[in-house]
């Protein structure tokens, strides 16, 4: 077996990168997937608090690398989703403790067990960042439409691209009325801004928050809408066209945007 | 650069120096810019002397949510390089006379920066303004040991979330001891906490026990004015900026209440408490 390896990333923290991969993760795993979520925020872990096992956690990615436990020893399966477990982050160290290289090693070694193999990368684009992305495959920019995180994220397309990884987009926390009333950039803006195909749009929903805190990906719950759009990107991953939900036509703010970005 | 570090101020131009003041939070996306920017431009307001710095050196955003992006011309790594002098970096505010921005390099590497020269860089904006407040960037990296080298006080800005206050709690940890970072609490949403959905400020300060300098409730003319690059703290009719300048004064010295959201007290989030074993 040699499953993908996708690094789920954004540039700009805070974006939802941690809920995206716990969430795509879990909505794979219901679909059969197997499937193994690393979490490579070396220090500042969060991976296992929304994935609900932190309480689990024996042995980590750097006790992994450092030889300490077998890979399989620090792997956490998911009491919910058979076939989904996680690989958590070491909470004390630094980001340097594990290269580039190492990263490499253990994606690999995943990858051989599993179907898909996320990647949760930290914000930024330092060590951290460049170790996450090594053993990737493909990539998944997560961002919302605001400026600040389309700046960043533009970034992280050249840098994915340099290293030739391909992305594709998910757009976040999209307010459509906002959308409507000229105040939030429409999701065809910004693909267009990033220049990068659309992987699925997901709206903005209190009630992530919650479930976020609670450590139950939402997916859990079949009749929460962003339940069904998981799906939709989980499907979309399998290769299955699945049509997206049509948004507003460029409005004041995108046109700003793209003005300032030529400038 | 190094040479202005070695002379040794006297008293009283220790006293005449400004603040040196870090926005860190450890995890992204809780506000930390906008946080600078609003609290900056509220200081400048009130007649201080305000410089804001951009340490987030490759992503870059305090220009953005200033509205000065187009204004920029050259940046922290210039001045560090001395390719530039630091008056032909600082960017002043279209606004203020008061308020001036030291932008962060777009196309370079957090690990280009000498932190040494970034305690020197500090230290000479510290003679010149009353308040400089630098934007940290995400993380516990090169790129956050460089924003708070300088520094001699941390407000840390954290979300009402249980990853947020994690990650808050994490940095706290990495702040030298001799510092009291202040806790400004971010985005909080009223009616989730009375329904318990989301962790109260109590629940977050429990865990961080930190000086509360203030809450701010979430608003979605946040996003609005940060994309239109138009501090909230400037609009005398918004309820967020009302809280952003009741910071600033708190901070110029006045002794203001904190400025509370009414809420519910008391933990909703019983289990909260056991994730945190303590600082490491």
């Amino acid at each position: 077996m040699s499953g993908r390896r996708i690094v789920v990333t954004s540039g700009k923290g805070g974006v939802g990168k941690t809920t995206t991969t716990v969430n795509v993760g879990a909505a794979l795993a219901k679909r059969g997937k197997k499937v193994v979520l690393v979490d490579t925020d070396i220090g500042l872990r969060n991976l296992d608090l929304v994935l609900g096992v932190e309480k689990r956690i024996v042995f980590d990615l750097v006790e992994v690398i450092e030889g300490r436990c077998q890979l399989r020893q620090a792997l956490i399966k998911d009491k919910r989703f058979a076939s989904l477990s996680m690989l958590p982050a070491a909470q004390t160290r630094e980001k340097e403790a594990v290269s580039e290289a190492q990263m490499v090693a253990v994606i690999d070694e995943l990858a051989e067990i599993a179907d898909y193999v996320l990647i949760d990368c930290p914000a930024g684009i330092e060590h951290g960042f460049r170790a996450a992305i090594a053993g990737a495959k493909e990539a998944i920019l997560v961002t919302t439409p605001e400026v600040s995180a389309i700046r960043d994220a533009d970034r992280v397309v050249g840098k994915l691209t340099a290293a030739k990884i391909p992305l594709r987009l998910i757009v976040n926390r999209v307010r459509p009325e906002m959308v409507k009333s000229g105040d939030m950039m429409s999701v065809d803006d910004v693909c267009e801004i990033l220049s990068s195909e659309l992987l699925g749009t997901v709206p903005d929903d209190e009630e992530i928050i919650d479930t976020t805190n609670r450590g139950e990906p939402i997916v859990l719950d079949d009749t929460s809408r962003l339940a069904i759009v998981y799906d939709k990107i989980a499907r979309r991953l399998e290769g299955e066209l699945v049509p997206f939900t049509t948004f507003e036509p460029a409005n004041f703010l995108s046109r700003m945007f793209t003005m300032w970005k030529a400038g | 650069m190094e040479a202005r570090v070695e002379l040794e101020p006297t008293r009283t131009a220790a006293l005449q120096r400004g603040r040196a003041i870090v926005i860190t939070s450890g995890k992204g996306g809780v506000g930390k810019t906008t946080t600078t920017a609003n609290v900056g431009a509220a200081l400048a307001a009130l007649g201080k002397r305000v410089v804001l710095v951009d340490a987030d050196v490759g992503l870059r955003n305090l220009d953005v949510v200033l509205g000065l992006e187009s204004r920029v011309k050259f940046h922290v790594l210039d001045v560090l390089e001395e390719k530039v002098t630091l008056d032909e970096a600082l960017v002043r505010d279209k606004r203020s006379e008061n308020l001036y921005l030291l932008a962060a390099a777009q196309t370079r590497e957090k690990e280009d920066v000498v932190t040494a020269q970034m305690v020197a860089l500090v230290e000479c904006l510290r003679e010149r303004f009353e308040f400089v407040l630098i934007d940290c960037p995400a993380g516990i990296e090169m790129g956050f040991k460089n924003a708070i080298a300088g520094a001699s006080h941390a407000i840390v800005v954290c979300t009402p979330e249980v990853s947020a206050v994690r990650d808050a709690d994490r940095v706290v940890g990495l702040l030298p001891n001799d510092w009291r970072p202040e806790l400004i609490i971010n985005r909080l949403r009223p009616h989730l906490v009375k329904k318990g959905k989301m962790l109260s400020v109590d629940d977050v300060n429990g865990i961080l026990r930190l000086p509360l300098l203030g809450v701010i409730a979430d608003e979605p003319g946040v996003i609005v004015s940060t994309n239109r690059g138009e501090p909230l703290a400037l609009d005398a009719t918004s309820e967020t900026g009302a809280a952003f300048r009741a910071i600033a004064a708190k901070l110029a010295g006045a002794n203001v209440p904190a400025p509370m959201v009414k809420l519910p007290s008391g933990s909703l989030f019983a289990k909260f408490g056991s994730l945190f074993g303590g600082r490491a």
